[in-house]
């Protein structure tokens, strides 16, 4: 459903299992690698609101549904820092490293949240591109426990 | 699937400048270089595959989830020992 906001632009409802948001065309992020397991998803949504924070939610608007809760990997482990390599930095558009978008994805249990400080999603927000790192020498763990935030 | 039989030091090319040769050859292991162009990841399989998997995890757990994001916020946010 398309419907105007307060800015005149075209927005598209998006319902997640997160709730539903209003998106706008320039919210969109292209994903040309999609992400492993959901490669036919070119397109996502990093949706926030205030009953997730400090989790976002990386919602796929095209191909199959796929609905991931994210946070920056920095609000689990405040000296994060996973290297970009040769392939990330051109992929990625080549921008400064600060001017980069961390998510790393999260996976809520009854007991427990776990945190993939491993593959972290990183976004360029000036060319709305995106990609899921696979680093293949990464220290940190694939399910971080996260138990406090930073 | 395309098969090959290389010897030490032969390669075969893939798409437009993607090159991998075989190294070393001993009894149970092959070591491969791959020169590809900068924009072209290279991979282990089983690390894809991991990240799959739990991307497919994340996925599939937060339909079910969402139910207990609130909780977890609470828990987390209480931080278990103070946020900050």
């Amino acid at each position: 459903m398309t419907t105007i906001n307060s800015q005149g632009a075209a927005t598209t409802r998006v319902d997640t299992a997160f709730g539903t948001f209003q998106v706008a065309p320039h919210d969109v992020i292209e994903f040309p690698a999609g992400m492993p397991g959901f490669e036919q998803c070119r397109q996502f949504v990093l949706l926030s609101s205030d009953e997730l924070a400090p989790f976002q939610c990386l919602q796929s608007v095209d191909g199959p549904a796929a609905s991931f809760l994210v946070i920056d990997p920095r609000r689990a482990l405040p000296d994060y820092r996973c290297a970009l390599s040769e392939t990330d930095r051109v992929r990625l558009g080549g921008t400064e490293d600060d001017a980069l978008l961390w998510a790393a994805i999260v996976t809520v249990q009854a007991e427990q949240t776990l945190v993939n400080l491993r593959a972290p999603v990183v976004i360029n927000p000036s060319l709305m591109v995106g990609y899921q790192l696979m680093p293949s020498n990464s220290l940190y763990p694939l399910r971080f426990e996260l138990t406090r935030l930073y | 699937m395309l098969v090959f039989t290389r010897r030490r030091n032969e390669a075969i090319i893939v798409a437009d400048g993607i090159e991998i040769r075989v190294l070393r050859v001993s009894r149970d292991a092959v070591r491969l270089g791959v020169t590809a162009p900068p924009d072209v990841p290279v991979h282990r399989h089983e690390i894809y595959e991991q990240i799959r998997e739990e991307n497919c995890r994340a996925a599939q757990g937060s339909a079910g989830s969402a139910a207990n994001v609130p909780e977890a916020l609470v828990r987390i946010r209480a931080g278990q020992g103070g946020e900050g």
